[in-house]
């Protein structure tokens, strides 16, 4: 195999695939580089908004084009603002601290985190309620910034393709800068 | 022009080690090249040559393993991954390497370095077939005691043209604490048989002092000195291979054919990298409890709770290569979790090297591809000579992990889904030392759930249990009986996956195994401890994968003094993993003393009828867990890896299991479980920005346990963490964290 054709992507994507066309991916010598081209065409096709997504970030969130504006948006419609914001700080939380709301997502009962030292984040989204995240860290802990990609030098460097609208300012991260207006 | 000859050596001085390192590390500076090897001179002007020319080497390292663990070794290097070949440059740079623990490239030029840098050339001498070893963290790069490695120069004429290198993880280290991964070790004098390179033998033959010191500082000397054969057998090998090889193809040709591989396989391996990742910052951390209070009376020093701090960002350099900065990482304390840079190195390159060294020369061109950044006086890069190290794995199998959680987070992005996963590997060993009724002292460790665990979630399908270690691509647990047989006094009453123990999600991680061992016949004493990557305290990694929960920690239960005869007698009705024995013991069906822990277990003085139960190697899950399909969770239950009450809690599916194991689902509860969930989301959570004002409270007033407290100062003692802590909370400069 050398190219993963549109219809074999989407059923990956879809997880519908079979075990002998995951490993003939696997066994791909080069991975083929059109492919972030096809995987955003199936996911602009997925979705029901009319945004141009520049990158899939999670299972349902995208950074999207918004006008000038590159924002998080998840593909229920909801938006989460500027993507160099930790998108975290824009969904709902939940914190389990107890051993019987630990006990309820671990199995079994002794592989449940210690309430006393840990505490578990479920990150929903605002619009659709799904659960985007997980995080399982000491009270007190800042938010984890999982994935902040720097796309101008991705789409130039990597695609060859540069956006139109390149800045050094689109690779700052601005969580700070939106913590402190609060 | 006269020859420079090296002054005592009778070399000139281009032939020496000395002269090679120093022009190596000059010429990839100036030019980026290795050895400014610009053009692949002999692969152009005759590419079949050089192929040949490649594969010889490889076959050389391939056969050393594949014969040399049949010559003599203990079971972890025998039967398991747990062991690796190599053929090295002069300056000890890896050209090829069998399977097994290929990270280890990363410590094999430490060690020849610090054998140059100190002049060994002149004394005590590096001459071909000498036999040199080490395991010491500090000076030769080696992660810890429990891996030891053995060198052998190969040289013509003098020079010396490549080295044979190996490692092995021994079965015991001789810490004050038995086994190969001690917990509680205060610094360097309690890590066991630490030993800085050092030449050991001549002539491809070790001298007899070697097997005494093994015999009299370790506790397993008979299997350590079988795995020392083992790995010199293979260096043996390998140097009789490549002297034929530079005979054949002439010495200059070898050497340039080197350079030209690594260079080779540097600029493949980039592309590798550049091709399937997302250049930006990804963020991720981990934490390890170290619980020693009380453990001891006398090193006052290290009577005390940590909470390790593992903070790491991953990016990419100008070139596209990996950045892996570990700032925030704990600063290094008087227990045995802490590393030194070529050994966090080892680490470190787990998934990378075996995620980007494909389709090419798997060599050094991978080292020249990462900088790792670890901070002076942190876990990773102690400001002291002396810090412990014995169970850096301990943690550093995390660290790890998470550069390859970055890593699959990019596949994922960029449209590589086949290669992505939740990328976890949770790990357990048992370790301990006794004395048998005869009189004869022993000491050991069970392998087993270091061999191999689950693979994570994909983005599409379910991990799969038991199928895979980061370290190796050798996943294999070993075999029961031959554990039983080395380890006297513990057999197996179960060996089987735990069911429900992973991280869920839409599609869940594989499931962990568990073993129930059981004492018998413990003769005059027998002591246990575990060694091993983090305790059920915490979860393996601190994010989980797009709303999959990450693997739970390792769970350890003893159950001391219990009615196991009685149960045997009665029915043979006894508990086969470490969830049933709890479950066994909250029915009232199993007594004793029974302890779950939520952290290391201090030594455990065992007797007959007593067990050790331990799960491990559990993976993450990946995605939004009330988006699994019914299906697949009816038949997580008809399989027997999905309990029904918690298929309803964690996925509300209502179903029931009859006798024939017929599954059932009630659609109509279901969907009103499901509804329920899905409420209790809404009723349950609160906007972040309430959630953070309430947060930053909390810190400001100082409301979180002082171990925690402890942590926070320990990493905000590092300039970039403290300028990132304080801006998350919007924390005043002069605030005192
Ligand atoms: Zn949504």
């Amino acid at each position: 195999m050398e190219v993963v054709d549109k219809g074999l992507l989407q059923q990956l994507v879809e997880g519908q695939i079979s075990d002998i066309d995951v490993d003939e991916m696997r066994r791909m010598t080069k991975k083929d580089p059109e492919r972030f081209w096809t995987y955003l065409d199936i996911l602009q096709e997925k979705v029901t908004w009319d945004n141009k997504i520049l990158m899939r970030l999670n299972d349902h969130l995208y950074i999207v084009m918004n006008g000038t504006e590159r924002i998080v948006k998840c593909d229920c419609g909801h938006e989460y603002g500027d993507y160099r914001v930790n998108w975290k700080l824009h969904t709902d939380i939940r914190t389990r601290d107890t051993q019987d709301s630990m006990e309820q997502v671990y199995y079994p009962a002794a592989a449940a985190p210690d309430p006393e030292w840990m505490e578990l984040r479920e990150f929903y989204c605002p619009g659709c309620t799904a659960q985007l995240a997980v995080e399982i860290v000491p009270p007190g802990y800042p938010l984890i910034f999982e994935s902040f990609p720097d796309l101008d030098r991705f789409y130039r460097e990597m695609m060859d393709k540069p956006l139109a609208d390149e800045s050094p300012d689109w690779f700052k991260d601005k969580t700070a800068d939106f913590l402190a207006a609060l | 022009m006269a020859t420079v000859m090296k002054e005592g050596l009778g070399l000139p001085l281009e032939k020496t080690l000395a002269y090679k390192l120093s022009q190596r590390d000059t010429t990839y500076d100036e030019t980026g090249c290795y050895w400014g090897t610009k053009e692949l001179t002999l692969k152009d002007q005759d590419p079949i040559k050089y192929e040949q020319f490649f594969s010889r080497l490889q076959s050389a390292v391939f056969a050393a393993r594949e014969k040399a663990r049949y010559v003599a070794a203990s079971p972890g290097g025998r039967e398991m991954g747990e062991s690796v070949w190599a053929l090295a440059t002069a300056e000890g740079d890896t050209l090829a390497m069998s399977l097994g623990f290929i990270s280890h490239c990363a410590a094999f030029p430490v060690s020849i370095k610090h054998m140059i840098d100190n002049d060994f050339e002149d004394n005590p001498g590096i001459n071909d077939g000498d036999v040199f070893g080490t395991d010491d963290p500090l000076t030769s790069g080696a992660p810890h005691p429990g891996d030891t490695y053995t060198l052998v120069p190969i040289a013509v004429e003098g020079e010396v043209i490549a080295w044979a290198c190996s490692v092995n993880h021994i079965m015991e280290a001789g810490a004050p604490q038995a086994g190969s991964w001690p917990v509680f070790t205060v610094d360097t004098f309690m890590d066991g048989f630490v030993f800085p390179p050092m030449k050991t033998g001549e002539n491809l033959r070790q001298a007899k002092w070697w097997e005494t010191l093994w015999m009299r500082r370790t506790r397993a000397g008979a299997m350590n000195i079988l795995d020392d054969k083992m790995r010199l057998a293979g260096c043996s090998m390998i140097h009789g291979s490549i002297h034929e090889i530079a005979e054949e193809y002439g010495v200059e040709y070898y050497k340039q054919a080197c350079k030209e591989i690594i260079e080779e396989s540097r600029r493949m391996i980039l592309d590798n990298m550049r091709s399937t990742l997302i250049p930006g910052r990804y963020e991720g951390s981990c934490f390890r409890i170290s619980m020693l209070k009380g453990q001891q009376t006398i090193w006052k020093h290290a009577d005390k709770n940590e909470m390790l701090h593992v903070h790491t960002m991953f990016s990419q350099d100008e070139k596209g290569g990996i950045v892996f900065d570990t700032e925030g990482s704990s600063r290094w304390g008087y227990h045995g979790f802490n590393g030194y840079p070529g050994g966090s190195d080892v680490g470190l390159y787990l998934g990378i090297t075996t995620t980007f060294a494909h389709s090419c020369k798997a060599s050094a061109g991978v080292n020249m591809n990462v900088e790792s950044i670890y901070h002076e006086g942190s876990i990773y890069n102690p400001d002291t000579e002396f810090a412990a190290c014995a169970n850096i794995w301990a943690q550093s199998m995390q660290m790890q992990c998470l550069s390859s959680s970055a890593i699959h987070r990019n596949f994922f992005m960029r449209g590589y889904l086949e290669e992505a996963f939740a990328p976890e590997d949770s790990w357990d060993g048992v370790q301990g030392s006794g004395v048998l009724e005869d009189g004869t002292p022993y000491g050991f460790t069970n392998f087993e759930w270091v061999g191999g665990g689950a693979m994570g979630a994909y983005p599409f399908k379910d991990g799969t249990p038991c199928t895979w270690a980061q370290h190796t691509q050798l996943c294999n647990v070993g075999n029961s009986e031959e554990f039983e047989y080395l380890i006297p006094p513990l057999h197996h009453l179960g060996r089987k996956l735990e069911p429900g123990y992973c991280g869920h999600g839409k599609y869940r991680g594989g499931v962990g195994q568990s073993s129930v061992h059981w004492m018998q016949e413990t003769g005059q004493r027998l002591g246990i401890t575990r060694g091993g990557s983090a305790t059920s305290m915490t979860t393996f990694l601190s994010s989980g994968m797009n709303g999959g929960y990450p693997a739970p920690g390792v769970i350890t239960v003893t159950a001391l003094n219990t009615n196991i005869p009685d149960l045997i007698k009665a029915d043979g009705d006894t508990p086969t993993t470490a969830g049933e024995v709890l479950a066994y013991a909250a029915k009232g069906k199993l007594t004793g003393d029974i302890t779950s822990w939520k952290y290391d277990p201090p030594e455990q003085s065992m007797g007959d009828n007593d067990l050790w139960a331990n799960a491990a190697g559990a993976s993450g899950g990946w995605g939004d867990p009330l988006e699994r399909e019914n299906s697949s969770v009816v038949e997580d239950i008809r399989i027997g890896q999905l309990p029904e009450d918690f298929a309803k809690t964690m996925y509300g599916v209502v179903a029931t299991k009859d006798e024939d194991g017929m599954v059932t689902m009630d659609e109509a509860a279901t969907k009103q479980e499901q509804d329920a969930l899905y409420a209790s989301r809404k009723a349950d959570s609160k906007p972040a920005v309430e959630w953070w004002k309430e947060q930053k409270a909390k810190v400001e007033s100082h409301t979180i346990r002082e171990e925690l407290l402890e942590m926070y100062r320990s990493s905000t003692s590092f300039a970039g963490y403290d300028k990132h802590y304080r801006n998350f909370w919007q924390l005043d400069d002069d605030f005192e964290i």
